[in-house]
């Protein structure tokens, strides 16, 4: 036997590991039927007598989704605890109006530099804020909200408005689509940038940048000790969250017609904040699944009132406590158990709870 | 001196006051428990409405009131610390669950106290009455009296620390948990008092600060803000930065308020602190933290 040989039969190469091929146990069954029942969906709702209302809890759904997962992406995966989100929404949500309102320009074409101004803005925040940790970022972007929420109510009347927002923005025009038929075109739209960003979300989580960040935030000296550039990938993991959220606003704006301050109302955080929570904080398809339950819930317990709040509040409490990792590792057993592929690998979602944690003391 | 400058310096002694007396409060959990506490609003406004329940429904004089509050907002930091904040002590993931809790707590208790009371300003009169102008400034004497009552608190709070067998405790927990736990000292017990501490001193800021700035279920968010900045202006964790850190910043913010209008403050106080954490990182009085939540 030549020493070739042997090297050939030892040197076998690396079972590729079920963590590090997650598209795996996706299969595109699951996906093309999800998407194929997305397309179809609005033709069997229109049929329905509720069928406008769902869909355009769906389309309500979809926003709040993007935004939920761009949120979660940095602060559940990428543990920057950043409170500028809405402030980001609005930004993209103000671009895009001021555009149409102000210059006159077509929807179509003023949503596009939406998403292009948040990560401007983002970039903004990301240079001071980044390099710091925890408690630095909370007060910092807590402090670019405020200042956004005074800027947008007594900034320059071609912005606040007047201290109201923008009122009368063009909404979204479809040839002459009207009722039905516009809603479901509404419905298409709000749906591709929800499966774009989804789809880009998915990505990024499990690309080397997104196990960098998930290696930061489980053991900051670790990661960086083995080369990872701690500033680089949570500015670039923030411009992406702060893209989707952008162009989540631009459609908020030209579907609502319009934009008001009251978007930076403390409540509306923690709308986000407990979609993330709910439905699973630090996991790919949690802030999806908190974003349908709240909504979803919202309908139902709006009767309460402020009972609600006080609901939403001990439960955000209560779960973040008690746990951490919401309800999606219940729903992902499901999948695992009936729909997986294959039998389930252990665990990829690495949970927050179980992070390896940096140990300054002794 | 004239009008403007005497306004401003009052004014800005007295948002001094106000903000490091939060911020003592913030900094000392923070420094022992490691905990950012996102509800210490809240238990501002639990203070104020327990002393607000006490003088109007019950006719009873703001002097029974006062301690009533103070009790009751520790009371309700220490229940908080035992239901929400206990079970995660040393786990990972302490931070996530806290902030998540904390921002959670601080939402019900807003619905709750719309709920038991009412979503209007309420006002809780001051402990004594009167006022005195110096150049044309009114001075009122509940105004002094929580400018002396924050400096009291400061001073009774460093001494407990250095000298009490509590506080050497506390100081011990902060320094060094596992060491201290060695030392037979009861952690989980010492992060509870503290707390507890804590919670009274927002209880107290909320009686006496009522009088000025009235009383709504929202009305803790402000001053917790305010008192975060303070906190990370002087050094997470010091007590002696967050004295400082307090007038400092409060005088800061009453002579832009004054020269260039109410607009401007909180920008100004914003870059004020970004400004400061581009120079030193620390804050004033900080040690080597920056990395750490």
């Amino acid at each position: 036997m030549s020493a070739q040989a042997v090297m050939a039969t030892t040197v076998t190469r690396p079972q590729l590991d079920a963590g590090a091929a997650p598209w795996r146990r996706v299969p595109l069954v699951t996906v093309g039927i999800v998407l194929l029942v997305g397309i179809a969906l609005p033709w069997v709702l229109v049929r329905l007598d509720i069928g406008t209302y769902l869909m355009t809890l769906l389309i309500l759904f979809f926003v709040q989704a993007v935004v939920a997962q761009s949120w979660n992406l940095i602060m559940g995966y990428g543990g920057i605890y950043s409170f500028a989100q809405v402030a980001l929404f609005a930004v993209g949500g103000w671009t895009s109006g001021v555009l149409v309102h102000s210059l006159g320009w077509n929807p179509f074409f003023a949503i596009l530099f939406a998403p292009l101004v948040a990560v401007v803005a983002a970039l903004g925040i990301g240079l001071p804020t980044l390099r710091l940790r925890g408690v630095y970022v909370v007060l910092l972007t807590i402090a670019f909200h405020e200042l956004a929420r005074v800027f947008a109510v007594t900034g320059p009347r071609f912005i606040s408005g007047g201290g109201y927002g923008l009122v009368t923005v063009q909404t979204f025009q479809f040839g002459n689509a009207v009722g039905d038929q516009r809603t479901i075109y509404l419905y298409y739209l709000a749906g591709l940038i929800f499966a774009v960003a989804t789809f880009t979300i998915w990505r990024v989580i499990h690309s080397p940048l997104g196990v960098a960040m998930i290696a930061l935030r489980d053991s900051e000296t670790y990661a960086v000790s083995r080369g990872i550039n701690q500033f680089r990938v949570r500015i670039v993991v923030f411009a992406i969250s702060a893209f989707f959220t952008g162009l989540a606003g631009g459609y908020s704006t030209h579907y609502n017609g319009g934009i008001s301050t009251t978007i930076f109302d403390f409540p509306r955080i923690i709308d986000l904040l407990a979609m993330i929570v709910i439905g699973g904080w630090g996991t790919f398809g949690g802030p999806i699944l908190g974003a349908g339950l709240v909504i979803g819930l919202d309908q139902y317990l709006v009767a309460l009132g402020d009972y609600q709040t006080l609901l939403l509040g001990l439960a955000l409490a209560g779960i973040a406590v008690f746990a951490p990792q919401g309800v999606w590792p219940f729903i992902r057993g499901l999948y695992d158990r009936y729909l997986a592929p294959e039998p389930p690998p252990p665990p990829i979602e690495v949970n927050p709870a179980a992070a390896h944690e940096t140990t300054e003391e002794l | 001196m004239s009008t403007q400058f005497v306004q401003a310096l009052w004014g800005g002694i007295l948002f001094g006051a106000v903000y490091g007396l939060m911020a003592l409060g913030l900094t000392l959990v923070w420094g022992a428990v490691r905990l950012l506490n996102l509800a210490h609003g809240a238990i501002f406004v639990v203070g104020a409405y327990a002393a607000y329940f006490i003088v109007s429904r019950l006719n009873l004089p703001i002097l029974v009131a006062l301690p009533f509050g103070v009790l009751a907002a520790a009371a309700f930091a220490y229940v908080m610390h035992v239901v929400f904040i206990r079970p995660v002590i040393g786990k990972p993931g302490f931070d996530n669950s806290t902030l998540i809790a904390t921002v959670g707590i601080s939402i019900a208790v807003s619905a709750a106290a719309i709920l038991i009371f009412d979503p209007t300003y309420k006002v809780i009169p001051p402990l004594i009455n009167g006022n005195f102008t110096v150049s044309d400034v009114q001075i009122t004497k509940q105004g002094l009296l929580v400018v002396g009552t924050s400096l009291a608190l400061f001073g009774l709070v460093y001494l407990f620390l250095t000298y009490t067998r509590l506080g050497m405790a506390i100081r011990a927990v902060s320094q060094q948990q596992e060491a201290a736990s060695l030392m037979s000292i009861p952690v989980e017990r010492t992060y509870g008092i503290v707390i507890a501490i804590s919670g009274a001193l927002a209880g107290l800021a909320g009686v006496m600060l009522s009088p000025f700035f009235f009383l709504n279920p929202n009305s803790g968010f402000n001053p917790m803000i305010q008192a975060l900045i303070v906190t990370i202006f002087g050094g997470l964790g010091s007590v002696r930065g967050a004295l400082v850190a307090g007038f400092v910043l409060g005088i800061f913010e009453s002579f832009v308020e004054v020269y260039y209008g109410v607009a401007w403050a909180q920008p100004g106080v914003f870059f004020l602190i970004i400004l400061m954490l581009i120079l030193r990182p620390n804050g004033l009085f900080g040690i080597g933290e920056v990395r750490r939540l």
